[in-house]
């Protein structure tokens, strides 16, 4: 509890900081849910920034409307207009829903520290201090602004029921946050799969009331958010998955992709072929020149292929272990081979993992380096000179303390030996950030030319955290022995 | 632990984690420091003559471009340098890295009152940097010195160390209103760390940085001299260590000199004395909280007398003020005494001495807070409270240099974080007093806030006169307080 209100002080500190544009669509969206009839909703497109998170979002958002006060209406915050014109009450009040609404992931880990998750107390509080204390909200959510952490509150609420056997609640609060935000639909494979074998093949047997149970409980929230949007949904579809964009965002998100497009511009460097697009690094299409062209079909496939993967094991062993470890993998598929994946995606991937990370050495050891390319990736999203110093003393010292505590923490469950190189390289990856933080301070002032190789050394050094990451986690969750009860 | 900072510090008391204490308070102030400064500086978008920030830019624009001869003679009407040599080579360097950055922020005139983010960006690091350089060590290696002097445990020092650097009215002075006055607290803090130690040689040279850094130091001279003093001579047995003696001098003519190296000539060193210590400048200085300005409310001193009366009351007024502390330094130059020494001599001349500006206040209020090392109860009480009054004695100025919301939500978040709300001192005198400046200061504060007295409108001044004479009776009362708590101190 005390660690809440000291975040909430700390962050009320960070209001005047500054916010990217999704303050404004995030404003906008205030906007047309309390101007606008529902009908309307989907298809308003004055601003360029239309409403395309699923409907639950939409409703949150004019629940959020109802409370507007006088102040901040007549400063401009519920006007539907091209591009919002808002001052200091419109900030306030936007960045306080934004702290009300991360106490959802407040009570969230409460509850999982709670939970029958089969782990010490000390495991559960610092599995909850590692995702809690994250930088992650503090640059997503408080300066650049958006709501992730009540997202990933119910993701938390939904782990945390798997952990005590409450599979409807799993499936509730999970169908129900698909409605808020579309993107977790990437962890559905493992969700599907669990409860599928968990709960309606339950003792190996198929169990069909169960299942109408699951059913039911899935397809209530279901209605609920799409039921009023119906007759719309073709629009509505559409506004949720724009299939226009390239492979690879501006700033390349650390996934498999930036080292793929790397190689294509080292390559490209060597042989003196490159295309114009593909050194200048422009938004958009990035024209592969010496290396095959990827297609979105190809990132589908490998994803679901990795995704697939790694749900088998979890028919042959149902347990709460087994499900994290495939949500982990099926958030680390769709992030590493996706399309147009942006880096903050990344958190999909860090908090199921932080809660296997506790549970034993190994896990910890994979999970470090994805814990630091991870937040360091963040960085550039804030690029304003104000935010730099906290950004990187906060993220500095988190990192210093959860790599300090968390090897601790997990107790070694299986051989050391296996370890020992795996330990090694992990630790100079991590080392190296403590020489990166400054550098990337620092260089940006230095050399302005060089800021888009910057951040491709940045994009490159996290991509490999994250590959290494999961290439461990594969290693470790495949080779567990899935027989044995 | 009855603090918040304690139950989360708590979760690191493991002997094998320990370490990791100090990178979390340290790196938690930094970023409270940072967060302060997104806020607004003096004199933002204020034109004609902005405010101190302009005054230290142009100080980094003028060390820039002209010849140390020139500096205290540059059109002295646009903020010219009153500050010490060392605030101006501190500027030069600081004015060197700026310029190569961006040389537009520092140009030779046409760069007067320019105002951007980035520029923003980079004075306010500049300001972290210099702490981190200065103020943060000197605090830290003082907080080791007196754990072990105090015996502390390791949990409780860290939340020492954490309630003395997240001090608010230093944070929001520096940080939000705009000046350094950390470096020159960092040195001064430094010199009474040496001293602890009886290294006498590094303590004069600190000193005398801090004195050149910032000219209020002075505030602090007289208890360093006599504790130099006290450290090589004894009366009974008569006995004077002549080569200390004769280090320290030495020591402190040849820093002297070498800071003044560029000005050792004799129009220059005169125009430097006149614009560092400005005595035609009059007895205060805006509102401030001291003995002068706030009996001004009920006797006009400046029409009773003359200023060279006054001059004269005040350095009565300050010689007897500071005289309990000398003698006290003198006698017991310790580690455990020094402290309180300091902290009594500052408050004498915060409260009685001429020309005093509301902002000075950060003298006193450094010693005073070191204070916090310690295990007793009442003094961590009283410590707390009178930064607290301190704190509310820099409203008027804050609010103006719109640093509202961080001025509540740092002082919140400081008495909250270490428990400091729920300090207590045991005496019940203490308590009615501590409670009563409470109320009166919470009074205050909700009248003006909500305008409930209207017919008070025609006195813009109201407030700050409240302010300063709520503000002036708790600094007497603490002052009083601690130099009788410094007379019985072993």
């Amino acid at each position: 509890m005390q660690q809440v209100v000291i975040g909430v002080l700390l962050k009320l500190l960070l209001f005047p900081a500054y916010h990217s544009t999704d303050f404004d669509v995030h404003r906008n969206w205030l906007a047309i849910t309390s101007k606008l009839p529902i009908s309307e909703w989907y298809f308003e497109d004055t601003s360029e920034w239309t409403l395309d998170y699923p409907p639950f979002f939409a409703y949150f958002e004019w629940i959020l409307s109802k409370f507007v006060p006088k102040v901040v209406e007549n400063d401009g915050c519920l006007d539907i207009v091209a591009h919002g014109n808002y001052g200091w009450p419109t900030v306030v009040f936007q960045r306080t829903t934004v702290l009300v609404s991360e106490l959802v992931l407040a009570a969230s880990l409460i509850y999982f520290t709670r939970s029958k998750a089969p782990l010490s107390y000390r495991q559960k509080m610092t599995a909850a201090a590692i995702i809690w204390f994250s930088p992650g909200w503090l640059i997503l959510d408080h300066i650049h602004f958006q709501y992730n952490a009540m997202m990933f509150g119910l993701l938390v609420i939904s782990i945390t029921a798997v952990a005590n056997g409450q599979m409807l609640v799993c499936a509730f609060t999970f169908a129900s946050l698909l409605c808020f935000k579309h993107i977790y639909l990437y962890l559905a494979p493992a969700y599907f799969a669990f409860l599928l074998r968990a709960y309606i093949f339950e003792n190996n047997k198929l169990s069909w009331l169960n299942g109408v149970k699951l059913a039911a409980v899935v397809v209530a929230p279901a209605l609920a958010s799409f039921g009023p949007f119906v007759l719309q949904l073709p629009q509505v579809l559409s506004r949720l998955f724009p299939f226009s964009r390239g492979l690879t965002h501006a700033y390349w998100a650390p996934n498999f992709w930036a080292l793929y497009t790397f190689a294509e511009r080292v390559l490209g460097v060597v042989r003196h072929n490159s295309s114009a697009a593909a050194t200048r690094g422009i938004v958009g299409q990035i024209e592969f020149v010496n290396l095959a062209d990827i297609t979105p079909r190809i990132t589908a496939v490998l994803t679901l292929f990795y995704q697939v993967l790694s749900v088998i094991p979890l028919f042959l062993k149902p347990t709460y272990d087994q499900f994290l470890g495939s949500l982990t993998l099926c958030g680390f598929a769709s992030f590493l081979f996706g399309w147009h994946v942006h880096e903050k995606a990344i958190m999909i991937v860090i908090v199921p993992f932080a809660f296997m990370a506790v549970s034993s050495r190994s896990y910890a050891l994979a999970f470090s380096p994805l814990l630091v390319a991870g937040h360091l990736s963040l960085m550039p999203l804030i690029f304003t000179p104000n935010e730099a110093v906290i950004k990187y003393v906060y993220t500095a010292v988190y990192l210093t303390v959860v790599l300090s505590v968390l090897p601790e923490i997990a107790p070694v469950k299986d051989q050391a030996n296996r370890r020992f190189f795996a330990e090694r390289y992990v630790f100079m990856y991590n080392a190296l950030f403590v020489l990166l933080i400054p550098a990337l301070a620092i260089l940006p002032v230095i050399a302005k030319k060089f800021e888009f190789a910057n951040l491709m050394l940045l994009s490159v050094y996290c991509a490999l955290g994250v590959m290494g990451s999961w290439l461990a986690l594969n290693t470790v969750y495949f080779s567990t022995d899935l027989l044995s009860k | 632990m009855p603090n918040p900072a304690g139950a989360l510090l708590r979760a690191f008391d493991n002997p094998q984690w320990q370490w990791l204490l100090r990178y979390l308070v340290v790196g938690f102030a930094i970023c409270i420091a940072a967060s302060v400064g997104l806020g607004g500086y003096s004199g933002m978008g204020v034109p004609p003559m902005y405010g101190d920030f302009e005054a230290q830019r142009h100080w980094l624009e003028i060390t820039q471009h002209l010849p140390p001869k020139q500096w205290y003679f540059y059109d002295l009407q646009w903020w010219g340098l009153d500050y010490p040599p060392l605030t101006a080579y501190h500027s030069w360097v600081l004015g060197k890295v700026g310029s190569w950055i961006n040389p537009e922020w520092f140009a030779l005139d046409s760069s007067r009152g320019y105002e951007s983010a980035a520029l923003k960006a980079f004075m306010r690091q500049t300001v972290l940097a210099s702490e981190a350089l200065t103020y943060l060590p000197a605090v830290f290696f003082y907080s080791l010195q007196a754990r072990e002097l105090f015996d502390l445990p390791v949990l409780d020092w860290a939340l020492q160390l954490g309630t003395v650097l997240l001090q608010p009215t230093l944070l929001l002075v520096d940080n939000g209103h705009f000046q350094y006055n950390s470096v020159m607290l960092g040195l001064f803090v430094f010199s009474l760390y040496f001293l602890g130690s009886k290294h006498l040689v590094p303590a004069s040279i600190c000193f005398v940085s801090a004195m050149f850094f910032k000219q209020m130091a002075l505030y602090y001279s007289p208890v360093i001299f006599f504790a130099i003093l006290g450290c090589t001579t004894s009366i009974r047995p008569l006995n004077i260590k002549f080569g200390s003696l004769v280090a320290v001098g030495t020591t402190v003519i040849v820093t002297c000199l070498l800071l003044l190296c560029p000005f050792l000539q004799k129009d220059l060193l005169a125009q430097l004395v006149i614009r560092v210590f400005p005595f035609s400048r009059g007895l205060w200085e805006d509102k401030v909280a001291s003995l002068w300005c706030t009996a001004n409310t009920f006797i006009k001193f400046k029409v009773l007398f003359s200023d060279a009366q006054l001059r004269q009351f005040a350095l009565i007024a300050t010689l007897v003020g500071m005289s309990p502390s000398c003698i006290q330094a003198y006698r017991r130059p310790t580690k455990t005494v020094l402290p309180w020494c300091f902290a009594s001599c500052s408050w004498a001349f915060f409260l009685f001495s001429f020309h005093v500006h509301e902002k000075n206040v950060l003298l006193p209020l450094m010693p005073t807070t070191l204070l916090f090392f310690t295990s007793d109860q009442t003094t961590r009480a009283m410590v707390a409270w009178i930064n607290n009054v301190a704190y509310f004695s820099m409203w008027p100025l804050l609010k103006r240099d719109g640093l509202a919301w961080q001025y509540c939500i740092v002082v919140i978040l400081w008495n909250y974080l270490f428990g400091l709300w729920k300090a207590q001192p045991t005496r019940i005198f203490h308590q009615l007093v501590v409670a009563g400046s409470y109320a009166a200061i919470g009074l205050v504060c909700i009248t003006e806030k909500f305008g409930l007295m209207p017919m008070l409108d025609k006195y813009p001044d109201l407030w700050t006169v409240a302010n300063i004479t709520i503000s002036f009776a708790c600094f007497v009362y603490f002052w009083l307080w601690q130099t009788v708590a410094m007379l019985l101190t072993k």
